[in-house]
């Protein structure tokens, strides 16, 4: 993964590449630990609360597995897990966004979801170059700041469908 | 045609007819298809009257509905099929294969005349030869391609007349003068109260000018039937009978036929008017009295109005509604969140003191019932049984057998199987092909087949089974097989790398190969070597797999396998510390409880364990599953032996928790395949259950 990280985020890093970097729009932000996050609004189908998904045999450990979603099989990506957050506790403000990528409805654990905003160009920084880092990042295309907040924003569509993320079979991702 | 809208003719007054032609459309369609089913099963030898009439019942409603709706091609061939069918009934034709092949093609023809009202495109049917056919059936079964029976011939000069039944007539009769004109309309009621008479209408507009009434009337009764019967209202000299006029044309001027007799002079029998086809010989020796040999009068020009007696809407007692696939789905989404919400409902309400809310609690437990039965009914709608698809082979097989002149005989089994709308849709072409193979390759000619001992009808059997979590349907035949030789041969023909040292099944599989045909003939059933790569490919990309199998000489088993994709399927959930597994009941042999010390280790670590003198190996479902643990001293001890793609394997799960039909999901809609897992499900309680596949679970066992 390294190797591939770097001309990633190099792409994604330089201002002048209109298409890599990040539109201003609407953001869902949400919390993982102490980070916030803010990710496309309009790839958001719904939020629900966190319900016991059925656990899938010799998955990795950020897929907790899959939910009924009237009457459509969900899998659950924990982003926290994912993502190398310290602690993952389930409890009632634990939330799940239902994401539409690719066409597939994908469920992503989050400790709370914040509000939605409004982003302009201005507002969004080009991502940092982080250098070793255990944490995938090649999926942050930016750094929004709205007044004192810190929003890192995400390629949700990107990370959710990318191989190691293991949820989509290679035809499909690709 | 004006004659049989007349009831349409005053809907459309008021209602815009276009509304209902929808409603007409798949009624018609319906009677086709229950047409075609009835006249595939009716014994030409011994007809079944409640089959002719179920089968006189379809074209008749069809006709009605064509008439109201004013589409006149359509009402005019089902007229004559119903001529036909109706003569059938009554006995007064022998029912034979020609007549049953002709009523077949009209009902072809009536599909793509429906067709193309409802806006196909099509060109028009022409149906000139289908009637005349038909029409030589009613006239006396003298068709010229079929040498039918003919119990009533054409010549026949019928001595003793009052025993002459035979046939429909189309008469004109006249009433009058009459001093009260209602009298004659009594007449009418007399129709309508003795169904069998026929039908009558007015032909004028129920004044005549001098007194008269003329009708029109449509029977198989003899005069003297119908004058005795008349007499009830009007006195017999009033009455008058005569055939009706304009429509004997095809026989005008036949040689012999006597001059014109002005009809008022005789008495009521103005017969040689148009002198329809009576040859020269028998013509005089005609007496007055009664009309003889009344069967040779076709009624081709006859446009009854039959829909007076029984309305155009005959099918109100329609059986199937028609529902777009979105509005089940919604359906099905919909009772999915419900079933979700009760048993939260349930759970919540749990720790409530049942003394104190009584009403709540039973209210509750009345809406989990519901709920269910709810769900159940509603998943069951998507489906729908193999019959559907199988039911279009009998025909094309007794065609396609006809065509070839073979003998065939299709054999199903299975038909209950409910299988997806949409994939039933996608497989039916697939299968067609199939069929259409073993009919014409591999079925021989009933004499070779009775040279090799066999009898001289070949089997064509179809099969539908749910098997370790897909569904397979089966092309069996009893025909020739494969010739391996031949294959490898013509393989290398065609550039294909074939060694000798090729498998059967590898053998077999060449077949498959883009246009690669076996049969040392083209023609234009199959053989031209587009079939079974096209198949294959079909199948495929529904996900599915074909199989071959085949002895040279007894016939071809071709199996195709696909994956469940929104099947119902009956499973067994079984349970492993908290989670619970599904397992297709089809693949369940037995389940037992077993003692710790019965399963023993081979080689240090397979196990196996005894069942009735057999080994069988173990699969513990907590490893393959890496099921959690939190009570540590339990020991698994029950035993379902699960059997697939011919072995048996025996899974160590904790307990059984029942059987319930369920709706099989696909895991990779949103995520992707998982080992040992065909699918999943969503239970009573709205969690998801995976579904184990039963033939990987085999396999496993076997590395």
């Amino acid at each position: 993964m390294e190797a591939s990280n770097v001309p990633a985020l190099r792409q994604q890093g330089a201002v002048t590449a209109p298409s890599a970097g990040p539109k201003s729009g609407e953001y869902l932000t949400f919390r993982l630990g102490s980070e916030e996050y803010g990710i496309d609004i309009l790839k958001v189908q719904e939020i629900r609360s966190y319900e016991a998904p059925t656990r899938i045999a010799n998955a990795p450990d950020f897929i907790k597995g899959v939910v009924n979603l009237r009457g459509v099989i969900v899998p659950i990506v924990d982003l926290r897990l994912k993502l190398g957050c310290p602690s993952a506790e389930y409890n009632s403000f634990t939330v799940v966004i239902v994401l539409n990528v690719k066409n597939r409805v994908v469920g992503a654990v989050v400790d709370s979801v914040s509000d939605v905003l409004e982003l302009s160009r201005d507002a969004i920084k080009p991502a940092p170059e982080l250098s070793t880092s255990s944490v995938d990042t090649s999926f942050i295309t930016g750094i929004g700041s709205v007044a004192d907040r810190m929003l890192i924003l995400m390629d949700i569509e990107g990370l959710m469908s990318s191989a190691e993320m293991g949820l989509m079979d290679a035809a499909v991702a690709a | 045609m004006g004659d049989m809208t007349t009831e349409g003719a005053s809907i459309s007054a008021g209602i815009d007819l276009s509304q209902f032609y929808q409603v007409f459309f798949e009624e018609a369609g319906e009677n086709l298809d229950n047409m075609e089913q009835l006249l595939l099963n009716v014994n030409v030898e011994a007809a079944d009257d409640e089959e002719l009439n179920a089968i006189f019942r379809c074209a008749h409603s069809i006709k009605g509905g064509a008439a109201t709706f004013g589409f006149s091609d359509v009402a005019e061939l089902t007229h004559q099929m119903e001529t036909l069918l109706d003569k059938l009934r009554r006995h007064e034709l022998q029912p034979n294969a020609a007549m049953v092949d002709v009523l077949l093609q009209s009902g072809d023809a009536l599909r793509a005349q429906l067709g193309r009202h409802q806006g196909s495109g099509a060109a028009p049917v022409d149906t000139t030869e289908l009637l005349t056919r038909i029409k030589a059936f009613v006239e006396g079964g003298a068709a010229p391609a079929a040498a039918a029976p003919a119990p009533a011939p054409v010549s026949a000069p019928a001595p003793a007349p009052a025993a002459v039944t035979t046939g429909t007539r189309l008469l004109e009769l006249q009433v009058g003068p009459l001093a009260d004109m209602s009298l004659a309309d009594n007449l009418v009621e007399l129709f309508k109260e003795i169904t069998d008479l026929g039908t009558i209408e007015p032909l004028d507009a129920g004044q005549g000018s001098d007194g008269m009434r003329r009708f029109k009337v449509l029977t198989s009764s003899t005069d003297n039937d119908l004058l005795d019967l008349f007499t009830f209202h009007v006195a017999r000299e009033q009455v008058k009978l005569m055939p009706l006029g304009p429509g004997f044309g095809f026989h005008e001027g036949a040689p012999g036929a006597p001059p014109a007799e002005p009809p008022s002079n005789d008495p009521g029998y103005g017969f040689f008017d148009n002198a329809p086809g009576v040859p020269a010989g028998v013509a005089p020796a005609v007496e007055a009295e009664v009309k003889p040999a009344a069967a040779i009068v076709p009624a081709r020009p006859a446009t009854p109005a039959k829909t007076e007696a029984k309305p155009a809407g005959g099918g109100m007692d329609q059986t199937t509604l028609r529902v777009s696939i979105e509005k089940v789905d919604q359906l099905i989404n919909l009772v999915g969140e419900l079933v979700i919400t009760q048993a939260m409902l349930a759970q919540n309400s749990r720790e409530l003191d049942p003394a104190l809310y009584q009403q709540l609690t039973s209210g509750l437990a009345d809406l989990e019932r519901n709920t269910r039965d709810l769900q159940e009914s509603v998943m069951s709608i998507r489906m729908i049984p193999m019959s559907t698809v199988f039911n279009r082979f009998p025909r094309m097989l007794r065609d396609l057998a006809a065509k070839l002149g073979k003998k065939v005989e299709l054999v199903t089994q299975g038909e209950a199987t409910e299988l997806d709308k949409s994939l039933v849709e996608k497989i039916t072409d697939p299968l067609t092909h199939l069929v259409r193979n073993s009919c014409d390759h591999g079925i021989e000619m009933p004499e070779d087949r009775l040279a090799r001992g066999k009898p001289e009808q070949g089997t064509i059997t179809l099969v539908a089974s749910h098997q370790g979590g897909s569904i397979v349907i089966e092309v069996r035949d009893d025909g020739r097989g494969l010739n391996r030789d031949k294959l490898i041969k013509k393989a290398r023909e065609k550039g294909i790398d074939a060694p000798d040292t090729m498998t059967d099944a590898e053998c077999w599989n060449l077949i498959f190969a883009p246009g690669f045909s076996t049969a040392d003939v083209v023609t234009d059933v199959s053989g031209r070597g587009v079939g079974m790569d096209v198949v294959k490919k079909n199948i495929t990309s529904l996900g599915g797999t074909v199989e071959i199998d085949s002895a040279e000489g007894y016939g071809m088993k071709v199996s195709v396998r696909l994956p469940l994709t929104l099947a119902i399927m009956d499973g067994m959930s079984v349970g492993v510390g908290d989670e619970c597994y599904i397992l297709p009941l089809s693949s369940v042999v037995e389940s037992f409880q077993v003692q710790a010390d019965t399963i023993k280790t081979v080689a240090g670590s397979g196990r196996v364990v005894e069942v009735r003198d057999e080994y069988m190996p173990v699969i513990e479902m907590e490893k393959v599953f890496d099921v959690p643990r939190f009570d540590f001293e339990h020991v698994s001890s029950i035993m379902v032996v699960v059997e697939a793609e011919g072995g048996r394997v025996a899974l160590l799960v904790d307990e059984l928790l029942g059987q319930q039909q369920v709706v099989v999901k696909n895991l990779e809609a949103n995520y992707r395949k998982v080992n040992d897992v065909s699918g999943a499900t969503i239970m009573g309680d709205g969690r998801v259950a995976l579904i184990l596949d039963v033939g990987s679970l085999v396999r496993r066992s076997r590395h």
